[in-house]
This record gives structure tokens, C-alpha cells and sequence, in this order.
């Protein structure tokens, strides 16, 4: 594993990398690599293990600068364009979670030759009637002062379980950790907290656009991106063959059931 | 010599919740059901704090103070430009403050502009045009991204200023806000244009941007410990650095009063209004019981290395106002200042003395305080308090800041 900064459309980028192979674009969420923590998870070592795994962080998040100008999901797609072309990587694998499962939708509608295969993971980015994506910004917000109860229920399958507890812990973490969170919901709060709420409404009409095979995948109690969001992806992209729903998990559901989730994305990359 | 300016300043909270609120709900703010809304209790509830304020400037107040809060029991002025227009018609010498308008949650500043335009001439020129970029609470009442709040704040303010102060029409070539023509009618009567307040709560981004262009800082905290006369010493050296001096009508700062006729009837008066405003209204706001909204990594307006800073210098879960458990932390905080005529009169004393701010803007009413003690104790304040602060400040101001009669005769011509 590497982690570099490096530079692109005359700004700086935090990119982590691992393992050889073809080239497989990450793109982060809230609980995740960048979004938390500077070093891959489990899951991500496991798509390293086939592939040459890129993660750069989005603007303003972990080692990527911030910028003026960010003010929608257009913009961190651009971001994330500027980027491959840093990198000179024209066709890859795209995988994202959470605001980066947004980007990633947004990027493959608009490019769909370059993306070899899509995958979305607790997605954001869909407007989905009567199932409104979760205000991470309140639950953010600690309840008496110290307990983040309330955001670790948001995104994980149980709030007191050991890793939402790890990542997300009452009081104060890690000073560093704790920056990427605010880094996190910085970078969000530009693209996502006025309405639309992360999502875009054109984009369900977009994604038949998308002509690579794609992999949805949803945690069963996912509180932040209802699971109606899974199923509305999985129905809007043609090259989609269903659902995938991660039992006992919830929006982190990647790094919830590490080894579940990468076999399934496993499978999917090598068929 | 001038003398520290006393203004009244009106929250207009919510006083009919029921007894056990505290208990039963998280919040006073944003998400506080508004069933609990009582329109037949709250008839004439406008008046009487309309009424409050008439009497405030009756009894000689430099000036009334408004400001704006959304789906709050705290406030409930959601347009203060209501109100003051309301106070236009009812008062006669004082200055009206409105401060702010929230500029953010305006989807074009100029609407601002015209009704403190207004405003002004309705007042024959007693508007003290207040703007804010609008705490956590209203972030998430009118969906402000909170991390672009700052940059929309400062154009709208600019745009508003310019277009008082430049012939119109012309052009606005903004990025939030591009307007053709900007033109409004009417302009404000005072020249160049109202006196500007921009309150902030010590970040360097606010006292940086105020001192740049003049405007009177306002301090929002409601505590006034040490920080306060900090906050008065980095704002004079952000001052010099943009080649200005600090004097004591630069700032302002809040605090509460109640005035009874000795310490310990105020107390008994007043104990059940402050404990309410305590425990209800500073709920989601200046509390850590239940989810305050104001800061915090949910509401991301200071940037990512002022947030870092914040980290490094500070405890997790510490106390805020709302959280004092009794009348003792109460006073400690130096806030609600409850006394006779004497001990208001020698904490506030202590209080210039140290902070050396000239603008005092007082809270009277205090979430469900009735109008026959409230009135009681503004009558108190402006006869037994008010004169001897007049007199002391005066002669403070004049020996620590002899300087200031020119500056403020300097700036007078230049209007």
C-alpha cells in the first residue's frame, strides 16, 4: 500500500494505492477509507488483491485540497476526471460507496466507455419518493454534548457495535481521525446539504446510459440510503443482474462484512 | 464625551410550553413540534413585547434590538423587519437594530437592502442595519450549506452596501448572487449608509472581514469571562493590522439584566423566567442536554484548519450557559446578571472596566417572564442603573481612549 499526493489540474490530491493488476478507481464514503481513516480496510486490501486499487480522496478530504469553486456533484466528478488523466488511466473498473457511489453514477452516465464495470455500494445520488436519504449533518451533531450514538446508527448495522464504535467514538477520537470526519462532512455539505439532498432527480433517467456490467450492493438496514435506492439503481442500469442485499449489515455495509463484500465484488470483476 | 451605549434587546421567546417540555423533548429548536403552539395563548403576545420595547425607549435606551431565528421557541421574530417596522411607528429617539437579517437564507440580498432601505426612512434614520450568516440551527431551517455560508454572506453584504452607496443601476457580477441591475428605491436616509454590525464569536475570518471594512463587531457570546476582554484585544490588533483603532463603539457585546429592588427579591422575581429561557430556550442552542445545532462537525463553516485548532485547544462535552445546574454556575458565567440596583450597577461596572465595549446590548425579558416584572425591572435599569454606568463609562472612555471624540467627530464628517 502507498499513500502519495499528487497533483492534478494544478492542485493537490491524497491518493491511496494497492496491489497490481488493471486499474480499479475508488471512490469514498463517510465510513471509509479517507472519510475516517488514511489507511485501506480489509475490503479494500481484498480488491487489491486482483487489481491496481486507486482511492483519491475528494476535495477538501484527507490530503486533497480543498477549492473554491466545489459546489455540486459535477464538480467532484470533474475533480475525479482530473484526476485519471493525472494518473493517465483511461479505462477502468469503478467502484464507490456512499457520496462516492453518487460520483461514480455521475461519472459512468457521462463517460459509460471508459468505466469497464461499475459497482455501488450503499449509493447515494437517486431521488427515491417516500425514501429520503438521512441527514448525516444532524446526526452528526452529538447528542449531550459527547455521543454519536445517533451517526453510528446512521451508518453502521448497530450503533454500539465494536467498529462503529472504533471509528465513530463518543467524545473525541484521534485528532487526525477526527478532521477526515469534519474534512468529510465539508466536502459534503458543498455537494449535498442543500436540496437535492445528495441525489440529482436526472439521474435515474441516465443511468441506461451505463452499458458495462454493474454490481449493486446494499446493507439490509442501511439508515442512511434506504434500501428503495439499491433496488431503483439496480433497475436503472442495464448491465445490472440485481440486488445484492448484505445480510446483518447496515450503510457500511463494505466494511461491516468485509469479506462477504469483496467476494461478492470479487466474483463480479473476474466473471 | 459619549457614554456606553444601553440598548434593550428583545428576544420574543415562546412562553406557553408546557411544564415537563424539558423532559419530553430534545429540542427547542428545528425540530420542536410546533403543536405545541398555542395561537389562542399567544394572542396579543406581539403587543406585548412590541409594548416592551415602546416603554424601553420611552425610558431612554440608546436602542432596541431585534434579531432573526426560524422555527425556535427562543425567537419568535422569523422577520424582524416586522417588528421594526412596528417599532418605527411606536418609538421616537432610539436607534432600531436589527441584528441581523440572516443574508444566506435570502435567495437575493438586495430584498434586504430595500427593507432596511425601508426602514430607514420609516425611522427618519435610526436603523442600525445588523446582518448575520446564520447560526447551525439555521442551517438546517433553510438549508445553508454550512461550509459556504462565510462566502455567501460577505458578497450579499457587500452587494447590499454598494448598491446604498453607489448610483444605480449597475451591473452585479457576483458569483451567488449576479444581478443586472441593481437600483434600489428607496436608499437609506442615513449617509454614507446605516451603521454596520456583523456579530461573530471570536473566529478570525469575521474580525478580519469587520476590520477591513469598519464595521462594529458584535460580540455573540453570551458569557463574558476572560474571553470577552481576549476578544476586545484581538480585535484591536486585527484593527491595527488594517491600519484602524479599537475604541469602545467598535464592539458590542449581550448580555441578560434583571433589575429588582434588592438582591435577593430580583432573584425570587425573576428565577422561574431565567430557568425557563435556561433550560427550554437554550435547548438545541447553548446546551449540550439533548443535540445543540449551533456548532459542531454537523454544521462545517470554519475551515478545516480552524477545526483542527478548535480540537487541539479543547475538551470534548464541555459546559455550555444552559447547562449551569444552579444559581451559583449561573452566575459564574457572568451572563444573566441578576441583582438590585447596586449589584447590576457594580458587575456591569467591572464589566466595561475590563472589556472596554461600549455597546451593551441587554436582554430583559427572559422566556416567560411577565410583562409586570419585566417592565419593573427596565424601569429599575434605566432610572437607578443606567445614569451611574453613563456617568462611569463616560469617564473611563475619555481617560483610556482619548483619541476616540476625533475619530468619531472624523467619521461624523465623513457622513
Amino acid at each position: 500500500m502507498t499513500a502519495e499526493v499528487i497533483e492534478a489540474a494544478g492542485r493537490k490530491v491524497g491518493i491511496v494505492e494497492a496491489g497490481d493488476g488493471d486499474p480499479l478507481i475508488y471512490l469514498h464514503g463517510f465510513a471509509d477509507l479517507h472519510g475516517v481513516k488514511a489507511e485501506p480496510f480489509p475490503f479494500h486490501e481484498a480488491l487489491a488483491e486482483n487489481r491496481r486499487l486507486i482511492a483519491p480522496a475528494h476535495p477538501g478530504c484527507g490530503e486533497t485540497e480543498e477549492y473554491e469553486d466545489l459546489a455540486t456533484v459535477e464538480d467532484a466528478v470533474f475533480h475525479t476526471l482530473e484526476v485519471l488523466d493525472a494518473l493517465a488511466i483511461d479505462r477502468f473498473d469503478l467502484v464507490g460507496h456512499c457520496v462516492g457511489g453518487w460520483i461514480a453514477a455521475e461519472l459512468a452516465v457521462r463517460h459509460p466507455r471508459r468505466v469497464a464495470s461499475l459497482t455501488l455500494i450503499g449509493a447515494t445520488g437517486l431521488f427515491v419518493a417516500g425514501a429520503p436519504i438521512g441527514d448525516v449533518f444532524m446526526m452528526a451533531q452529538p447528542a449531550r454534548g459527547t455521543e454519536y450514538a445517533d451517526l453510528r446508527q446512521m451508518l453502521f448495522e448497530a450503533a454500539d457495535s465494536e467498529l462503529a464504535q472504533e471509528l465513530f467514538p463518543d467524545g473525541r477520537g484521534e485528532v487526525d481521525d477526527e478532521v477526515r470526519r469534519y474534512q468529510m462532512l465539508r466536502f459534503s455539505s458543498f455537494i449535498g446539504f442543500k436540496p437535492p439532498y445528495f441525489y440529482n432527480r436526472s439521474l435515474i433517467n441516465r443511468l441506461h446510459r451505463v452499458s458495462c456490467p454493474a454490481l449493486v450492493i446494499w446493507g439490509e438496514h442501511d439508515r442512511m440510503v434506504p434500501i428503495d435506492h439499491g433496488h431503483a439503481y439496480a433497475e436503472g442500469l442495464e448491465g445490472c443482474e440485481g440486488l445484492k442485499i448484505v445480510t446483518g449489515a447496515g450503510h457500511a455495509a463494505h466494511l461491516e462484512k468485509p469479506e462477504q463484500v469483496a467476494g461478492i465484488v470479487g466474483d463480479f470483476l473476474t466473471d | 464625551m459619549i457614554p456606553a451605549q444601553l440598548f434593550c434587546w428583545h428576544f420574543m421567546a415562546y412562553p406557553h410550553l408546557p411544564a415537563d417540555f424539558d423532559e419530553r423533548y430534545e429540542s427547542g429548536w428545528v425540530t420542536v413540534p410546533n403543536a405545541l403552539w398555542d395561537a389562542e395563548k399567544s394572542r396579543g403576545l406581539y403587543q406585548e413585547y412590541i409594548d416592551q420595547m415602546a416603554l424601553a425607549d420611552r425610558l431612554g435606551f440608546d436602542g432596541l434590538v431585534l434579531n432573526e431565528h426560524h422555527q425556535n421557541i427562543y425567537g419568535l421574530a422569523p422577520s424582524p423587519n416586522l417588528i421594526a417596522a412596528a417599532l418605527t411607528q411606536v418609538t421616537s429617539h432610539g436607534k432600531i437594530v436589527v441584528l441581523g437579517n440572516l443574508l444566506p437564507l435570502h435567495m437575493n440580498p438586495m430584498r434586504v437592502a430595500e427593507e432596511y432601505a425601508m426602514l430607514d426612512m420609516m425611522s427618519d434614520g435610526r436603523i442600525i442595519a445588523g446582518f448575520a450568516p446564520g447560526g447551525g440551527p439555521e442551517t438546517f431551517n433553510y438549508d445553508v450549506p454550512s461550509a459556504s455560508s462565510r462566502e455567501l454572506f460577505w458578497e450579499s453584504l457587500d452587494l447590499i452596501v454598494r448598491a446604498w452607496t453607489e448610483d444605480g443601476p449597475f451591473t452585479h457580477e457576483g458569483k451567488h448572487f449576479p444581478l443586472r441591475y441593481v437600483n434600489p428605491w428607496p436608499k437609506p436616509l442615513q449617509k454614507p449608509h446605516p451603521p454596520v454590525w456583523v456579530p461573530g464569536s471570536r473566529s478570525p475570518g469575521t474580525l478580519i472581514e469587520c476590520a477591513k471594512r469598519g464595521y462594529c463587531y458584535f460580540l455573540s457570546s453570551r458569557s463574558h469571562g476572560s474571553a470577552t476582554g481576549r476578544a476586545k484585544d484581538q480585535f484591536t490588533q486585527v484593527l491595527e493590522d488594517h491600519g484602524r483603532k479599537y475604541h469602545p463603539f467598535r464592539m458590542g457585546i449581550l448580555l441578560s439584566c434583571y433589575v429588582g429592588e434588592d438582591d435577593r427579591s430580583a432573584r425570587e422575581e425573576c428565577e422561574e423566567g431565567v430557568w425557563y429561557f435556561l433550560k427550554n430556550c437554550l435547548k438545541g442552542h447553548l446546551r449540550t442536554e439533548g443535540r445543540q445545532l449551533t456548532f459542531g462537525p454537523g454544521v462545517p463553516y470554519i475551515p478545516t484548519k480552524a477545526w483542527r485548532q478548535y480540537l487541539e485547544t479543547s475538551k470534548p462535552g464541555r459546559k455550555l450557559l444552559g447547562d449551569a445546574e444552579n444559581w451559583e454556575e449561573l452566575e459564574q458565567s457572568n451572563s444573566i446578571i441578576v441583582g438590585g440596583p447596586d449589584t447590576v450597577f457594580e458587575r456591569l461596572k467591572t464589566l466595561i472596566d475590563n472589556s472596554e465595549v461600549g455597546n451593551l446590548l441587554i436582554q430583559f425579558h427572559l422566556g416567560n417572564m411577565s410583562d409586570d416584572i419585566t417592565c419593573k425591572s427596565m424601569e429599575r435599569f434605566a432610572t437607578q442603573v443606567a445614569p451611574r454606568l453613563r456617568e462611569y463609562s463616560t469617564k473611563i472612555f475619555a481617560e483610556r481612549f482619548p483619541e476616540m471624540e476625533d475619530e468619531l467627530a472624523a467619521a461624523g464628517a465623513a457622513q
